[in-house]
């Protein structure tokens, strides 16, 4: 009799509550990195597993860091500059 | 009543160290001025931005960490948009009271 097919997710936990010394503020860009597409936009917290209040906490993190420039607003900045800077 | 406050900088990159320096100096003798302390400089030299910033894709970034009075803060970021080499800043407030004696931890 076929089985009823279950779909087994991996256990999601969230990153901030496991170890909590991995800084979560907009100073670590590379931390922040893994929480947005690769398009720029923030992922969701069902996907991430993130809990309510750390997330709370990234979205205004990484609305920080994009302000000062370490993150990307969206990926189709033009980044290739008509003169070369130093 | 003095508060614990955190300013990033984003400076131009073809500002020579001693425009830079200057920079800071002006921000420290404000933060003095008005009766607050600088903690910490920290720089964190020039790194690629991730979007370009006035036609430039690189900027030199410096953190600031000083105590200040809250109602004083709003001069200092005046004196910052005055300021022509700085691109962007970005403050925050770190802890909520700072008593300057508590800083001097004793050994």
């Amino acid at each position: 009799m076929a089985y009823k097919k279950r779909f087994a997710p991996r256990r999601k936990f969230c990153r901030f509550c496991e170890n909590n010394e991995t800084p979560l503020d907009y100073k670590h860009p590379e931390i922040l990195k893994d929480f947005i597409t690769d398009r720029g936009k923030i992922i969701a917290r069902r996907i991430t597993g993130t809990c309510a209040k750390h997330q709370r906490v990234l979205t205004r993190e990484i609305k920080k860091s994009r302000q000062m420039a370490l993150l990307v607003y969206t990926a189709t900045h033009s980044c290739e500059v008509k003169k070369r800077t130093i | 009543m003095l508060q614990k406050y955190e300013t990033l900088v984003l400076m131009s990159p073809e500002l020579g160290p001693e425009t830079r320096q200057e920079l800071l100096d002006t921000m420290s003798g404000i933060i003095d001025r008005d009766g607050g302390k600088v903690l910490l400089v920290d720089d964190w030299g020039i790194r690629g931005l991730a979007y370009p910033v006035k036609n430039v894709m690189r900027g030199y970034y410096t953190r600031l960490e000083y105590a200040l009075p809250g109602e004083s803060v709003a001069e200092l970021e005046r004196n910052i948009r005055i300021a022509d080499g700085i691109f962007k800043f970005l403050t925050v407030k770190l802890a909520d009271h700072y008593e300057m004696e508590v800083e001097s931890d004793g050994l």
